[in-house]
This record gives structure tokens, sequence and C-alpha cells, in this order.
């Protein structure tokens, strides 16, 4: 279908570099009067090009690393423990969801907990769990697994009840057996809700993973991030971290969109249909 | 559908057997087996109970920080992010690209977002309490008002089909329109995003607190006790977090229940 041929200056990509400039002006405006009143503006609020400019530079800030090293041997650290425990979160939140259609009785025992669950502050709990594991590796690992299987199972459920009890009962007249209702009925009409589930866990499963890092001293970004604070290296390796687990973030959203339209190609088609 | 007699007792019976078992598991130390722990770090609930009964005034000091930063933050948060979907439902074109770029914050893990707002706020005041819940509050009321502006926002625009054109057709002028269109429309969806606003408000007070320059509150009580080694106290402090979250929740449920009761469903 050939799209109708819009302006670059009403664009949505355009309105939103327009709207990303007036922050960085701001910031900018911000930097330069904070230079002005501080002794030591960089603690403060740096120029966004002196950030830039420290990810690129060669000079070693602590133990003959440079920032840029010592961010990303850090994150390569953070994000495994946030993508294991992702991926266990994902997988238990799952076989939960699923678990609670197929039986009365487990939906019964686990939706009220289901409930208190996100209203527990999990990530205030994380130094205890640090003291039962005992290790920050399996720590970042439990509390990204807690977080993610949440919202992966309410939604998953939601997706699993959302299905007609006409399709059901149509599978049931063509004799199907119960495994193969699920398979080719419940679970694909639960998928998008199970993606849409990962797109809200993603995030917070990082975020749990930098917060346990700071928490012991194990060269994770969130480790890094309390040590630059403390002026044990470059403050700007502190500022390094803020914007690259900002983007990790919005990334991490934008791969698990990626991962459902290779898994869902024709959700999206009538996605597009119904929409037309 | 009416559900029937057995199948609600069940749905409170069940739940609450189970709650039972996992307590009998904990004060006979079997799940300290199952998870590999001891009573030190995981104490028995008896003795989380003492400690919670004979520091009373500590917690209740250190609670009422806690909820100043928390309903602070919401209340500020919630305004803030109202005002910012109404502008941008006033220009939509522009305000669309406004929120998909306000949604990015909400990528920001608070861990990184707390120090910076500490930072800023160094010269709010020379009292180091008061800049200290100034920098708590506005790390709360920043990720209040973000999910507050992308939810509000859905509610003033996704109307339904015609009912703006019905009251154009009226000559009804903009305000109007907002007064008896977009804002009633906007209330369930308020609610939507207040769901995850109260959860997210109270965990953001309690990290914030873990970075704050002035050591109170129950997030800080939790992470300071550990450091301590005094798992028992920081346990104590942990119920108390989760009662909040929990009391705090409910009240939301209730006041939705009377707000919405009538004339919204959500």
């Amino acid at each position: 279908m050939a799209q109708p041929r819009v302006h670059f200056t009403s664009s949505n990509l355009f309105i939103t570099l327009v709207w990303i400039a007036i922050l960085v002006c701001a910031w900018e405006i911000g930097a330069a009067y904070i230079e002005t009143v501080k002794r030591t503006p960089e603690n403060v609020l740096p120029h966004l090009w002196q950030i830039v400019q420290s990810v690129f530079s060669d000079k070693a800030v602590a133990g003959g690393l440079t920032a840029r090293q010592i961010v990303l041997n850090a994150a390569a650290a953070t994000l495994a423990r946030a993508g294991i425990g992702f991926a266990i979160g994902t997988g238990i939140g799952f076989g939960l969801a699923l678990l609670m259609k197929l039986s009365g009785i487990v939906e019964k025992i686990a939706f009220p907990y289901l409930m208190i669950i996100q209203m527990i502050p999990i990530l205030g709990m994380a130094p205890i769990v640090l003291g039962i594991t005992g290790d920050i590796g399996q720590s970042r690992i439990v509390i990204a697994a807690i977080l993610t299987f949440y919202p992966v199972a309410a939604n998953t459920l939601a997706g699993l009840k959302s299905v007609e009890p006409e399709k059901d009962s149509l599978f049931l007249s063509y004799a199907a057996t119960r495994p193969q209702t699920y398979v080719k009925l419940y679970i694909p009409v639960a998928l998008p809700y199970f993606f849409t589930g990962m797109k809200i866990a993603a995030p917070l499963a990082i975020t749990a993973s930098i917060l346990v890092d700071t928490l012991q001293g194990d060269g994770g970004l969130g480790c890094m991030l309390s040590q630059s604070l403390k002026h044990a290296m470059s403050i700007f390796v502190f500022w390094q971290i803020v914007f690259f687990s900002a983007i990790v973030g919005v990334l991490s959203i934008n791969a698990v969109t990626l991962a459902e339209r290779l898994a869902l190609p024709n959700e999206r088609r009538a996605r597009k249909w119904s929409k037309a | 559908m009416e559900q029937s007699v057995k199948d609600r007792v069940s749905g409170i019976v069940l739940p609450v057997a189970f709650a039972a078992v996992l307590l009998v598991l904990w004060q006979t130390q079997a799940l300290h087996a199952i998870l590999g722990t001891d009573t030190f770090t995981f104490p028995l609930p008896g003795h989380i109970a003492r400690i919670l009964a004979g520091n009373v005034p500590k917690i209740l000091e250190n609670l009422s920080a806690t909820c100043t930063v928390v309903f602070g933050g919401l209340a500020i948060g919630c305004v803030a992010g109202y005002g910012i979907s109404v502008a941008a439902a006033m220009s939509p074109r522009w305000g669309v690209g406004g929120l998909r770029v306000i949604g990015a914050f909400n990528a920001i893990p608070i861990v990184a977002l707390a120090p910076v707002v500490i930072n800023l706020t160094r010269d709010v005041s020379g009292d180091v309490e008061v800049r200290s819940t100034v920098a708590k509050i506005i790390v709360v009321a920043l990720l209040c008002a973000v999910v507050m502006s992308l939810g509000a926002y859905r509610g003033l625009t996704d109307l339904k089909p015609f009912s703006e054109d019905l009251l154009l057709s009226y000559a009804a002028d903009r305000k109007t329109i907002f007064l008896k269109l977009r804002l009633p429309n906007s209330v369930p969806h308020i609610f939507i995003a207040l769901r995850v606003i109260v959860p997210t408000s109270v965990i953001s007070a309690l990290i914030s607190e873990y970075f704050a320059e002035y050591i109170i509150g129950i997030g800080r009580m939790i992470r300071d006790n550990i450091t301590l080694a005094q798992y028992a106290t920081a346990w104590a402090y942990i119920v108390v977090a989760c009662g909040l979250g929990i009391a705090s929740y409910a009240v939301l449920l209730l006041v939705e229940k009377l707000v919405c009761g009538k004339r919204w469903r959500t």
C-alpha cells in the first residue's frame, strides 16, 4: 500500500526530534548555569558533550581501564543476570498462568497472591534476598525473576481467559483433545498478551538487577554507579551509567517488540487490517 | 454471572489455608530447610512480631517520613501528570510526540534517577532533612507524572466514536467539550493509571531513601539494618513496607469504588 507523502516537518519523527532538541537545550541551559555557581559542576549537571567526550576518551579512570571499558564490563555482568532472571521469571509466569487456567483450585489459591505481590515493594526486599542467598549474582537473578513473573503471569492469564467460549465449544465439537485445544487455540490467543507482559517486565528486570548491584561490590552497573558517586573514580562513569541504563531500558522494550513481530507476523497484519 | 456460594467460600478458604500452611512451615523451620537458610537471616514470625511490638515509636517515625514522601510525591506527580496530558490533548499532534519522549522516562531505572535529583537539590535548603525530603518527593513525583500523563492522555482523547462530533454539532465550544466529554471520559483511565502509580510510588520512595542524605525512612532502615546484620529488625521494616503497600492499594480500590461505582466501570 502506498503511503500518502507527508512533509517532513509534520512527520512524527520530526516532532519527536524537536522535543528531544528542547530537552537537550533545557539540559544545556541548566548545565551552563550550574557551571557559573558550582565549584565542581560535573557532580551536579555536566554538559552533554562532556559526557559524550568521556565515552570516547582513552584516559584510564580506575584500575587502568577507561570509563567506557568500566561501564561495558559492568553492563555485561548486570545484564547477563537480568537476562537470566527475566527468562526464568517469564517461564514461571507463563507456566503458572497455564496452570491457573487448567485448574480452578490453583487459580483460587494463587490469584489473591498474584494481586498482593504487585502491592508489595519487592525491590525494597532486595537486601534481604541478598541476605538469604548470600550471593550477589543469585540475588540479581532471583529479584529480576520475581519482578518479571508477576506481569507475565497476570497478562498471560488475561489472554487465556479472553478466548470466547464458542471457540472452545467448536474445538470440542471437532473432538479435539485438551492438549490440541491449548496448542491451537488458547496459547495462540494468549501470546499477544504474553508479549505485553514481557514489555512491562523487561525494564523492571534491568532496574532490579542494577539496584541489587548497589548493595555489594561485585562490579555490576549499580556497584560502579555508587562507587563513582563516592568519587572512587571519575564522576563521568556515573553519568555514562545513567544514560546507558536509560537507553538499555528503552531498547529492552524494543527488543521484546521485535521478538513479538518475529514470532507473530500474522498478528500484526491482522491488527493493520482491523484498523483499516 | 452469579458465583455459587461454594465457589465464593472456596475462593476465600483456599488462599487462607495456603497462607496458614506457609506460616506453619515458616515457624517450624521447614521453609528454612527448603531455602537453605537459617533463623538468623530469616527469623521466625514470632520473633519479627516481638521486634515490631518493641519498636513502635521508632517505626512510626520512619513510617511517617516514608508516607510524607509517598503521598506528597503521589499528589504532586498526579496533578502535574494530568496537567501535561491536558496540555497534550489540546494540541494532539505535538502532544503525542512529547508524550513519546516522556514515555522514555519510564525506562530510566530509579537507581539512576535518585542520585541525579539528590545532587540537583542540594541548594534547596540548608536543613538536610528538608532538602532530602524534597529530593525524594521529586523522584516519586517524576515517576508518577510520567505514568499519569500517558494514562490520562488516553482517557482524554480515546472518546466514544462520534461523541465529539455530536457535541460539535450542538455548537459546543472547546471548554464545554473538555468539561462535559473529555474530563468525565478520563476518570476511569486515571484510576487505571493509579493502580500502577500507587505501588510505584511506594517502591520509588523506598529506593530514593537508599540514596538520600538524611537517614530516615522504611527503605533506608531495611537496608541499614541488613548492613549491620540486624536481620530480624530489617524483616520488621519489610513487614511495615508490605503493610504500607497493601494498605495504600486497598484505599485506592475503595476510593475507586466510591467514585466510579455509579457512573463508570473500570
